[in-house]
């Protein structure tokens, strides 16, 4: 196993009873970078970060975390990772304060680490002001902020979180890109599942695609947008004009057999926008090109949906 | 397992109690209750007293009697929703993936329901005390107290148990009043039907056979195990007799008098002792500490993860 890599897991299997949730996914999660987990529901995402936050044992397959075997030293693994489940509970009766020193002397952090991190961890999550008030007076995003604040208590190496962005307003979730950005910085291995796919292309160096319990494709976020060919949106101030433009390129109405898109045609003109059929970025430029050449006033020009949504689509098209 | 994570569980449990219930109100009514039942009973054994019978030893065997059955009643509700109550907030999981044992959760959070139960038998100490000063052995007083407790603990013990094996809090609060009712009420009736059954086939009585069905019923345990008061002389045979009017004497008499082999022909005039009789509690008390033990045991295999296999109906997280 690479040391390079915060977690590594290689063939996992697990069932319950005839579910089988994991039929041998590969993943791995290199330290310094956030590696998205991306699929349907029950594809196997919460099962696997179980098994990496060593509550669950897999049936088989190899797993490290951190360089450690989370079934034969699971203590070794929680030492060194912090985890978020996607449902969580906060203790209602504790302020917020007492809820972070409870989880601080669980990790057996020493007195003077406590009320270091417990400040720290304060600050961080901009909690401050509601230190000594009940846990249930905070709001979803607050709550969510001083849940991933407990996980990294004891300063971990790999962070695990599941769903961490579901429920949060925009505020919240661009704050949570920018923690995470910032822990992969400070060397952090990262692994986030989550369904909101325009936000982990901001935040994740990598993405991992599972399907019906197995990994369907890992790729780094750059190379995404040469993953295939994919559909663009173009807008314009004159959708007349565009409509025309398009035709003579031979991409609207019956003007099919457009060399290089494949023969598709493009949708009719909406007010968002004309949506072209699948092109490689190549092809996708040398049309722009073309349409401003013709004197269409382009304002908008993109892959529909971002480069992941279309990946996603494309490697779980069969379970639409 | 570590002092140090058992003690932050623990207090962590005794935090969130405290916060959560009504707790004064049902510490007061509690004390309201045990003291009403002590000064009735007291008016009452006050008023039988024709003789010179101090009346602390009624009261003490009455009421020790009487709060076993009611913190019977109770603890299974201090500790049967602990664990998979925490499964259903969504707070066990985190708490797992600390660096807490799973013996530092046990054990906290037994701990922590005992020491409810502990607190509740506390309000009876100043009539305990008072029972002392009025006929009742120190001896005596604090072998029932510790009775008592241990009992407490292992209904407790069981109730965690089951919350750690059944997925749901109704379920598991459900079963641990049965088996408080299978201990307490459960126990005698099987032993005095299955008496029946015997007597009816063959004759003499066969109880020595089936004493062994009242072994693990509390208040066997805590009658039988009650050191005997010293006897004292009766006024008009001049003979030695047993402390007249003491519950837990009489009773923890009667029940090693169900172990005598069949046939057996009591001696008359009745003596003070019967040399040959056999205690029962201390299989009693084994058989419930050791069911208490086992609720412990299980609830820790539980929660040890990474979990190969899940509670039917569990999920982790």
């Amino acid at each position: 196993m690479v040391d390079g890599y915060g977690i590594v897991a290689r063939d996992v299997c697990r069932s319950f009873g005839r579910v089988h949730a994991l039929g041998g996914i590969d993943l791995t999660a290199p330290y310094g970078q956030v590696t998205a987990l991306v699929g349907p529901n029950g594809a196997g995402k919460t099962t696997l970060m179980l098994i990496l936050a060593t509550l669950l044992a897999p049936d088989r397959g190899e797993v490290r975390v951190g360089g450690i075997d989370p079934v034969t030293d699971p203590v070794g693994v929680r030492r060194q990772t912090g985890w978020m489940p996607d449902a969580f509970g906060l203790y209602d009766q504790l302020t917020v304060a007492e809820y972070l020193e409870f989880f601080a002397q669980a990790y057996r952090l020493d007195r003077a680490r406590t009320a270091r991190r417990v400040a720290e961890t304060l600050a961080a999550t901009r909690l401050g002001e509601y230190a000594h008030r009940s846990v249930h007076v905070l709001s979803r995003g607050q709550k969510q902020r001083l849940a991933l604040g407990r996980a990294l208590l004891h300063e971990p190496r790999v962070l695990l979180l599941d769903e961490p962005a579901s429920g949060l307003d925009p505020h919240s979730r661009i704050e949570l890109r920018d923690g995470l950005r910032g822990l992969a910085a400070a060397g952090v291995a990262v692994l986030v599942s989550s369904h909101i796919l325009s936000e982990l292309e901001e935040i994740a160096d990598r993405i991992v695609f599972v399907s019906a319990g197995q990994t369907a494709g890992e790729y780094e976020v750059g190379d995404l947008a040469n993953a295939g060919p994919m559909p663009w949106r173009v807008r314009a101030t004159d959708p007349a004009a565009l409509s025309l433009a398009l035709v003579e390129l031979g991409l609207a109405g019956g003007a099919a057999g457009a060399a290089g898109v494949g023969g598709a045609a493009a949708t009719a003109p909406h007010e968002s926008g004309v949506v072209l059929p699948p092109m490689l970025e190549e092809q996708a430029a040398d049309l722009l090109a073309a349409l401003v050449s013709a004197g269409v006033r382009v304002v908008a020009f993109g892959p529909v949906g971002g480069h992941l949504e279309s990946a996603y689509l494309a490697l779980t098209g069969d379970q639409r | 397992m570590t002092v140090s994570g058992v003690w932050l569980v623990l207090m962590q449990e005794f935090r969130m109690r405290v916060r959560t219930g009504r707790w004064q109100w049902l510490l007061g009514s509690w004390t309201a209750v045990v003291w009403i039942f002590t000064g009735l009973l007291y008016v009452v054994l006050a008023e039988d007293q024709y003789n010179d019978d101090p009346v602390g030893i009624p009261l003490f065997g009455g009421l020790m009697l009487f709060v076993l059955g009611l913190i019977l009643l109770v603890s299974p509700a201090i500790t049967a929703q602990s664990i998979n109550g925490d499964r259903e907030r969504g707070t066990l999981a985190t708490l797992q993936a600390t660096l807490l044992t799973p013996t530092d959760i046990v054990v906290g959070k037994l701990l922590a329901g005992w020491s409810v139960g502990l607190v509740a038998l506390a309000t009876t100490l100043p009539a305990v005390a008072w029972t002392v000063t009025e006929g009742v052995t120190l001896l005596r007083a604090v072998v029932t107290l510790v009775v008592v407790a241990l009992l407490i603990g292992v209904v407790c013990a069981v109730s965690l148990g089951l919350s750690a094996m059944l997925p749901r809090s109704i379920t598991s609060t459900l079963l641990s009043y049965v088996f408080v009712f299978a201990i307490g009420i459960g126990s005698p009736i099987l032993f005095g039907l299955s008496s029946a059954v015997l007597a009816t086939n063959t004759g003499p009585t066969r109880d020595d056979l089936v004493w062994w069905m009242l072994a693990p019923n509390p208040f066997v345990v805590l009658a039988d195990s009650a050191p005997q008061l010293p006897p004292k002389r009766d006024k008009y045979t001049g003979r030695m007799i047993p402390q007249p009017n003491d519950p837990l004497g009489e009773l923890g008499r009667e029940v090693r008098g169900v172990r005598r082999p069949p046939g057996y022909q009591r001696p008359y005039p009745e003596p003070v002792d019967y040399p040959n009789d056999h205690p029962v509690w201390p299989f009693g008390l084994a058989l419930n500490l050791a069911m208490g033990a086992g609720a412990l045991v299980i609830a820790r295999e539980r929660l040890r993860s990474p979990a190969h296999t899940l509670p039917l109906g569990t999920r982790i997280a």
